[in-house]
């Protein structure tokens, strides 16, 4: 029943990455939080290079890498949240310093574990071609956490990602929900490093986001836009990876990232002819 | 000091040491500038105009003799326009134009490796730093860069200060604002590609922004600022290096981690000693977000 091929659980990886990262990332794109995704991701890589050189170290260590990285992730979603709250005004840093200090730590594991560069680059940049069948049970299991958590919650989350104080006022417990929306970051961000890779991990889940605000006329459309131009960026990443061997998280946000500016530039000019159109009747009317 | 007998550890040394002034004087703008980011969407750019040069080199072999690092410093200087124009672009959601420049140009440098088939050990160094890829000519460049850019800043300390801390006021007093910002941002881009060598692209932003976000808490005065940053730097500097050269750890690596540990004691030697000396900028800030 599981025999499938690399092809089929690469699209599968892919799809399922589709779909939840965009979700994920118009929350944090309206909640303006958006370079929190980077740096978590960054601290997803530091919990990977840890686990393979845990590996590396102890022969009984047999435990996928993908685990250790959600583990960091999560505490690294939790770390976050204290400081977002503690720093108030300088809270800005507070994404770069852990940045820093993650990709600083993975880079000594990684130069004191064994293992060749290859294996890094599949974590940094994706590698959709070698999703293993029990990547594709990691990937599924974070996925339908993920779907169910925003089913169960996504009211009060995109409430308080909108404005905060309101959502307080209104009686949503904020600390608690602030506390779920990081873990559900962790789980796509750590689920997506397979498809994309840790360095674009950041990307799947803001870009999308990002050109969706431009059309969108409601967060719940905002939404299915953003997931629609997910999936596009993600069925470009696995055809290239297949038919091109480009890395699969490179296809991805080079497509995501067309989509955006090709939005951009849409939206200058739809704004200009209307603009203009405004501007005649005025002429005309006077 | 045996090991100084090798010339590319030599460079290596001269170039982390310079480095490791400029780096962390351009941080303490960029970290009182409230957009800390910027240099990591700057490096993250380096890697495109890297990989660019890695694909080009593939077809064209004269470009294979030129160091890809300066491909690097051209695309950053020319992200730092881009985003200034995204950043009045996106206006209500000014702090998306960072991750979506970072994001763009780590997805376009890696189709370009991908297509130069470039997954090997020398990509590997760019990412993550190598006291090793350096030399004499590296120094020189490194060395000029170095040069110009504290001229320029010493230049225009009072313009870049004033607009630091309050833009508008800045605009009103008759600064030109967007010409600083551009100058701003060149610089900073140059000093960022120029890092690249000894840190790699990914860490390049430790050093410029962990040392600038010690000092901040330690510094009682904004020029004692830059005093500290670049004492922490330059400490992390030489420790990356002899940890890179006795034990074949990861410049870059070490780096960022003896960076983040000044910033983490500072932080615990705050809380134990319990007491907060008055930061005036720091004051002023606040007050000003209150006020609004």
């Amino acid at each position: 029943m599981f025999d499938i091929n690399f092809v089929e659980r690469s699209i599968i990886a892919a799809v399922l990455i589709g779909l939840t990262a965009p979700l994920i990332g118009s929350f944090l794109v309206v909640r303006r939080s958006s370079l929190i995704a980077d740096s978590l991701a960054h601290v997803t890589l530091t919990g990977v290079t840890a686990g393979v050189l845990a590996g590396n170290l102890q022969a009984f260590w047999d435990i996928n890498p993908l685990y250790t990285g959600f583990l960091f992730a999560f505490a690294g979603s939790l770390i976050i949240e204290r400081v977002r709250h503690t720093y108030g005004g300088f809270q800005e840093l507070a994404a770069p310093i852990l940045m820093a200090a993650a990709v600083g730590l993975s880079a000594v594991f990684m130069s004191i574990s064994a293992d060749g560069v290859t294996e890094w680059y599949g974590y940094l940049f994706g590698s959709v071609v070698s999703v293993q069948m029990e990547d594709l049970w990691f990937i599924g299991l974070m996925t339908i956490a993920a779907l169910g958590l925003l089913a169960a919650f996504g009211r009060e989350l995109m409430f308080l990602s909108f404005d905060e104080e309101m959502a307080a006022a209104a009686g949503i417990p904020v600390k608690v929900f602030n506390v779920l929306l990081a873990v559900l970051l962790a789980i796509v961000i750590s689920a997506s490093m397979q498809v994309v890779g840790v360095l674009l991990a950041g990307a799947l889940i803001t870009l999308p986001a990002a050109a969706a605000m431009q059309w969108a006329s409601g967060f719940k459309r905002m939404l299915l836009i953003a997931v629609i131009i997910g999936e596009a960026s993600v069925a470009a990443g696995v055809t290239g990876s297949i038919l091109f061997g480009i890395a699969s998280g490179g296809g991805t946000v080079v497509t995501a990232a067309f989509i955006l500016f090709a939005t951009l530039l849409l939206r200058t000019w739809i704004n200009w002819k209307r603009n203009r159109r405004l501007k005649y009747e005025r002429h005309q009317g006077a | 000091m045996i090991f100084l007998e090798f010339d590319f550890l030599r460079y290596a040394l001269i170039i982390g040491l310079m480095i490791g002034v400029v780096a962390p004087v351009a941080g303490v703008f960029v970290v009182v500038r409230k957009t800390p980011m910027i240099a990591d969407a700057m490096s993250h750019t380096a890697l495109t105009g890297i990989a660019f040069h890695l694909w080009l080199a593939s077809y064209l072999v004269w470009l294979s003799e030129w160091n890809p690092l300066y491909t690097g410093i051209l695309f950053t200087f020319i992200v730092s326009f881009l985003i200034e124009y995204l950043r009045r672009r996106f206006q209500a959601f000014q702090e998306l134009s960072i991750p979506v420049v970072m994001a763009s140009a780590i997805g376009l440098g890696v189709v370009f490796i991908s297509l130069a088939d470039g997954f090997n050990n020398d990509l590997f160094n760019y990412l993550f730093g190598s006291i090793l890829t350096v030399n004499a000519a590296d120094a020189v460049v490194i060395g000029i860069i170095s040069a110009v850019s504290l001229l320029l800043f010493l230049l225009f300390y009072k313009e870049l200060l004033f607009l630091a801390f309050d833009e508008e006021q800045a605009a009103v007093n008759g600064i030109p604002v967007q010409r600083v910002n551009l100058l701003f941002a060149g610089i900073t881009a140059v000093i960022v590609a120029s890092s690249i060598s000894i840190l790699g692209v990914l860490l390049v932003s430790a050093l410029i922004t962990l040392p600038a976000a010690a000092a901040l808490r330690v510094a009682s005065t904004f020029k004692s600022m830059f005093l500290y940053a670049v004492v922490f730097g330059e400490t992390a500097v030489l420790a990356g290096f002899f940890a890179s050269y006795y034990y074949d750890l990861s410049s870059g690596g070490t780096i960022a981690v003896v960076s983040f540990l000044i910033w983490t004691i500072i932080v615990l030697a705050e809380k134990v000693a319990g007491q907060r000396r008055q930061r005036p900028w720091k004051e002023a800030k606040w007050t000003d977000k209150a006020n609004q």
